[in-house]
């Protein structure tokens, strides 16, 4: 009966799954049993066989790049949640409340000509007054979403709800750490092109700094304005034979840019480097089958220019 | 000691990642995403899809953390969307598997097309290396015999060694159904696989 007991238990003995005391009275049982101490073999020869499929550590690079692409999901998947603040549920909003239309004429005018802008400013001069509670007043702030809205029946007395953040300014060098957080923030989170172009161009200042690469290289790879990805390019061309990660994304244009002129500049970029493998290879395949005939050409000259060895 | 610690430090990074903090949630995203791939990897053989599996559980992760009520730990809850996701896959393979093109390898055995095996790294023995692979891929098969919940039980507690306690919690259920359902896929596993040395 015991024997049964073990053989049912061995495996989650092999995985360290008994309570102690149940580890014990099996382990005390295994020194006497010939046939349990077998099937223990066994199971353990079992499990050794099976990391033949062995659990791999992804690598880094496939890490760097699936984290790159969350980071892009990510501001995609911000936009959808801060629409969803701002735009009501007309049927939600019809039932809690009646109030006059001007006012509702005034919260939708806020809400829709916001855009996808992160701040806009109140409409203030629709006769409504705004209960002024510890709220600074509206002309300075900005709202970022209504939180409520709701009459009182006796009254009319209306109560709204709603969150501001207030427009600041920060002043100082490119060396002061909060000018560069605030621009490595921009230079990826800014709607408006022309500010994301004003921060990577700032930013084109210090490449040194490992934050400062990586921005530039993420504006190079995701930027949706090819002005901005030049920029970040050009910044990026000195450091392409001493650091592999930024060899790698220039590459990456190279090969898949949609914009003819920052893939011409990539090429040029590589030229330093036209002797790693990597890049040789991608070279022979623009040789050869390349849509543009410029790129086809350059390609063809660099991989002329290279010295014969197997 | 350090398990408290990163337990706190989870707490606090999840109430700022709630009011919306973003950079809070990339640093969650950090502490997880490498077990994560690492499952995802395994589980599917493919890096492209684990990318996939990673990408999906994480946003979705980011738009649902506001429902998160602390009923479980973070890293419970993370297992928990990547785990389904793995399922859903685990089961649209299942799917394709049905009228997938099948083809005949050198030694005339049949193989499905659709199967994608890592390449394991490859050594200074060409021959071993090839015998391993074999191998790999007749432990992949013998797995894909195995149900969609009963292969993740499996892929769980074998091969990333997570307690059957978790596991039962990851799956929304006891750890006695998990504990059952592992015995079951270690009996399937051994009968395919018995003629394997």
């Amino acid at each position: 009966m015991k024997c049964e007991w073990v053989k049912e238990n061995v495996l989650l003995y092999v995985y360290n799954e008994l309570p102690d005391d149940a580890r014990y009275e099996l382990e005390q049982h295994l020194a006497r049993c010939a046939d349990c101490t077998a099937e223990l073999k066994t199971t353990r020869k079992f499990h050794t066989m099976l990391s033949e499929l062995p659990v791999e550590e992804p690598s880094p690079n496939l890490v760097a790049a699936s984290r790159m692409r969350l980071q892009e999901g990510l501001e995609t998947a911000e936009q959808g949640r801060f629409w969803h603040r701002l735009i009501f549920d007309p049927a939600v909003w019809l039932r809690q409340v009646r109030f006059a239309p001007a006012l509702a004429a005034a919260i939708f005018i806020v809400g829709f000509a916001g855009g996808i802008a992160t701040t806009y400013k109140v409409v203030s001069d629709k006769g409504a007054s705004i209960a002024s509670g510890p709220v600074s007043s509206p002309a300075e702030s900005s709202i970022t979403g209504i939180q409520s809205i709701s009459q009182d029946p006796a009254s009319n007395h209306i109560s709204i709800k709603y969150n501001t953040v207030s427009t600041q300014e920060a002043q100082g060098s490119l060396n002061d750490q909060r000018i560069q957080q605030l621009l490595l923030f921009a230079a990826r989170n800014n709607y408006n092109s022309g500010v994301r172009m004003d921060s990577v161009d700032l930013l084109t200042q210090e490449p040194n700094n490992t934050h400062v690469r990586e921005a530039l290289m993420y504006a190079l790879r995701y930027d949706s304005n090819p002005g901005v990805r030049l920029k970040a390019l050009d910044s990026l061309g000195a450091f392409v034979k001493s650091d592999p990660r930024v060899r790698d994304v220039v590459l990456e244009a190279l090969i898949q840019d949609s914009n003819p002129g920052v893939r011409t500049d990539a090429l040029r970029l590589l030229d330093p480097v036209r002797a790693d493998s990597s890049v040789r290879t991608v070279l022979q395949q623009l040789a050869q089958s390349d849509q543009n005939q410029y790129i086809r050409s350059q390609a063809r000259i660099m991989l002329s220019q290279l010295p014969e060895f197997d | 000691m350090a398990g408290q610690a990163s337990r706190i430090d989870d707490t606090l990074l999840v109430r700022e990642a709630q009011r919306g903090n973003r950079a809070a949630f990339e640093e969650l995203v950090r502490s997880y995403d490498q077990a994560v791939l690492r499952l995802a990897l395994h589980l599917t053989g493919s890096e492209h899809e684990a990318q996939d599996v990673y990408q999906e559980a994480f946003l979705k992760a980011y738009k649902s953390i506001g429902n998160f009520r602390f009923e479980c730990s973070f890293y419970t809850w993370i297992y928990r969307i990547v785990t389904n996701l793995c399922l859903d896959h685990l089961r649209k393979r299942q799917v394709r598997k049905e009228d997938a093109p099948v083809a005949t390898d050198a030694s005339g055995e049949q193989y499905d097309v659709l199967d994608q095996v890592p390449d394991g790294r490859s050594g200074a023995n060409p021959e071993r290396d090839l015998m391993r692979r074999e191998l790999g891929k007749r432990i992949s098969h013998a797995l894909e015999k195995l149900t969609p919940r009963e292969r993740m039980v499996f892929e769980l507690k074998h091969y990333h060694g997570l307690k059957l306690r978790t596991v039962g919690e990851v799956l929304h259920t006891t750890e006695e159904t998990a504990k059952n359902t592992l015995f079951r896929a270690t009996q399937k596993l051994r009968g395919a696989l018995a003629d394997m040395r």
